[in-house]
């Protein structure tokens, strides 16, 4: 790493990482007012109340979260491969509606596309059920996965795949070894952002759930407002750490390049 | 700090747009004429081994703290039930999933047993007819509740009627750092010079705040110069009259605010934080002994006080209510009336578990309750039970609330 390389990655380690640092000091803060830059006493009352008062509620949270997430986002990929494959490869008639449709639900109010959706739910007996949960996030998740993925077959080249064949590859091998390996990153980003959107839900999962899923939002939006910083601090941090997880194991097949074929 | 049904943020307000819009394409709700209600030993005997699901908001740890540690035991311990807290944001949202699971018809097996509401959201469950009962009147713990108390028989102008039993009480108390005031201003009017004599030293949220609000009703009161007048029948130009008057010593008072009035604190969390950094001299609570609670949780200085002006300051009641489709509605009120009890209502005051103040009368507790309730410890900042209930005033109703926070939205907050 050169000298400006180095420069740019410490201006980018610090810019994402400070905001954290306000955040870390507040969840082991006891007393901090205001001119003090420094917390006046340390104390472990938030992280307390985090493992010990709510600690049950808190894992649990954090459970459900996961399940819901994982599932979401798998489901998302399921969905968005094939879709965005077609959308990017192909042109067909309505090829527009179907995007406008598919982007229906992010331009929608998500409190509109959440109510209506309860009605039904209630009706089909999906309403405070986990399907029902991972199905109206997926609402929202499966356009933005399949905006994705539209975008990275937009710059695929099924040729190779033609190659394979000929050297004799069955269709699930050209899928498995040559498809999957060049789409990659583009897989990768479509599973974070559809985990992400998941995983950040309050509104959806509240309507839907109905508190029959206490997921991490549910319990941080609810904590939000009370005014005790260092509570929120730590809950925000219990928050943040799966998804900054998640992040940074799909870094390295983020950097990665796909593999490029040969025209 | 306590906002159990009436935080009406916008994001409330929004919600309240979307059912509404959402109420005009579904047709209207009916509200349905409620069947018998159990008896106590009918509920008594019906709740062993029900699981409670009580929804609330979930914005304050100490709340949290008591409601998932000693309420939970206890519950379990008397009375085999499991208490399960949901914790909300805003009650509101639960109101609106309950008119469309009305809607739906799902009129049995609501997953919701117990909610903590009251105000405007108790106002619009009624007219939907949202709620069971009334099945306060039937807890053995009501004996202790003075029911002749305007704060306690109405909510928020709202007869009470046994649709919803009390929990606990607020009131409004100004809060100030003594080391920074030494005689702060007793009565409004004095405030109001206070103010105009020490520029950018004072603000209030936002209305509709509900702290923002209740600081508008105040001046309300004053510049109005009777409290009873508004609890009975009153002309909508008598409303229209104070109304008005009270908008112009507001727009007065704007230049001498926080800011020059520019901006409002978007909420009592964000004006105490402004008053802890010491950028405003005074911050006020709907509930009276949460600045104690602050100074004991290290977020407010050791210095800071509470008063009540000498001609009173705002009260009311906040109460928990069963949903009409209930799954659990025997175990729902025997935990509604382990709330009342004289135990619960005593380990909920100490200010060290959660400092709300009780539901029930001093008067009508047997003396040794009495006694308990008047050893124990206040916590610095908290006045005492007599100075509080000698200075309490009731709300005026729902009507008189949205006109002013509309006003005020129109002719103080645009007219700048």
């Amino acid at each position: 790493m050169n000298g400006r390389g180095r420069l740019l990655f410490w201006t980018i380690v610090l810019s994402v990482g400070m905001p954290f640092v306000p955040l870390l000091l507040w969840s082991f803060s006891e007393r901090w007012f205001f001119p003090a830059l420094w917390p006046q006493d340390f104390g472990l009352r938030a992280w307390g109340y985090v493992f010990t008062t709510a600690g049950s509620q808190i894992l649990g949270g954090l459970t459900t979260s996961c399940l819901l997430a994982l599932t979401t986002a798998a489901i998302s990929l399921l969905v968005g491969i094939p879709a965005g494959r077609a959308l990017g490869l192909y042109n067909f008639p309505g090829k527009r509606l179907v995007a406008l449709v598919l982007i229906m639900p992010i331009i929608v109010p998500p409190l509109a596309v959440a109510m209506g959706l309860h009605l039904w739910f209630i009706r089909l007996g999906l309403a405070e059920t986990f399907a029902g949960v991972v199905l109206i996030h997926l609402t929202f998740c499966v356009p933005y996965a399949i905006f994705v993925l539209w975008g990275v077959f937009s710059d695929y080249n099924p040729e190779i795949e033609e190659q394979a064949r000929t050297l004799g590859a069955s269709a699930g091998r050209v899928v498995w070894s040559v498809m999957l390996p060049m789409i990659l990153p583009g897989v990768t980003v479509a599973a974070l952002f559809s985990f992400l959107l998941s995983w950040s839900q309050y509104l959806s999962t509240l309507i839907i759930g109905g508190g029959k899923l206490l997921t991490l939002p549910i319990l941080l939006f609810a904590l939000m407002d009370s005014g005790d910083r260092p509570v929120a601090a730590a809950v925000s941090l219990v928050f943040v750490v799966p998804a900054f997880v998640a992040l940074v194991a799909s870094a390295r097949s983020i950097g990665r390049r796909g593999l490029q074929g040969v025209r | 700090m306590i906002r159990p049904g009436f935080a009406r943020t916008s994001f409330s307000r929004k919600l309240h747009v979307f059912l509404s819009v959402f109420l005009i394409f579904a047709g209207p709700v009916v509200p349905v004429v409620t069947g018998q209600v159990l008896s106590w030993d009918e509920a008594v005997s019906g709740a062993r081994g029900q699981t409670v699901d009580w929804y609330m908001w979930g914005g304050s740890p100490a709340v949290n703290a008591y409601v998932n540690g000693y309420l939970a035991d206890e519950v379990k311990r008397r009375y085999d039930i499991t208490l399960r807290q949901v914790p909300v944001k805003d009650i509101a949202e639960v109101v609106s999933k309950l008119v469309v699971e009305k809607q739906a018809g799902k009129d049995d097996g609501g997953s919701v047993d117990l909610m903590w509401i009251n105000g405007e959201n108790f106002r619009t469950c009624l007219r939907y007819g949202l709620l069971y009962g009334p099945f306060a009147d039937v807890l053995p713990n009501q004996r202790y509740v003075d029911w002749t108390n305007p704060t306690v028989k109405n909510d928020f102008g709202t007869p009470v009627e046994g649709m919803e039993s009390p929990w606990g009480s607020a009131q409004m108390v100004m809060v100030y750092d003594r080391a920074r005031i030494a005689e702060p201003p007793r009565s409004v009017g004095a405030l109001l010079e206070w103010i105009q004599a020490h520029p950018g030293r004072f603000s209030y949220p936002a209305p509709p705040d509900f702290t923002g609000s209740v600081f508008i009703r105040h001046i309300f009161y004053h510049v109005a110069g009777s409290v009873d007048r508004w609890q009975g029948d009153y002309t909508q130009a008598e409303l229209e009259q104070a109304a008005e008057k009270t908008y112009l010593v507001l727009r007065e008072l704007q230049p001498a605010l926080w800011r020059g009035g520019s901006t409002y604190p978007e909420s009592p969390v964000r004006m105490d934080t402004l008053f802890a950094d010491g950028e405003l001299d005074f911050s006020f609570s709907y509930h009276q002994g949460d600045a104690s609670r602050k100074i004991l949780d290290g977020l407010f200085p050791d210095t800071v006080r509470t008063y009540v002006f000498d001609e009173g300051t705002i009260a009311n009641t906040h109460f928990v209510a069963i949903p009409y489709n209930a799954a659990d509605k025997a175990a729902a009120m025997v935990v509604a009336d382990f709330l009342l009890s004289p135990e619960a209502q005593l380990e909920k005051a100490k200010p060290g578990v959660w400092g709300d103040f009780p539901a029930l009368s001093q008067q009508k507790l047997p003396p040794q309750w009495q006694q308990r309730f008047a050893d124990l410890p206040r916590g610095p900042a908290t006045l005492d039970d007599v100075e509080l209930q000698s200075h309490q005033l009731p709300e005026p109703p729902s009507e008189i609330l949205i006109h002013l926070e509309q006003g005020w939205e129109q002719q103080v907050l645009k007219n700048r």
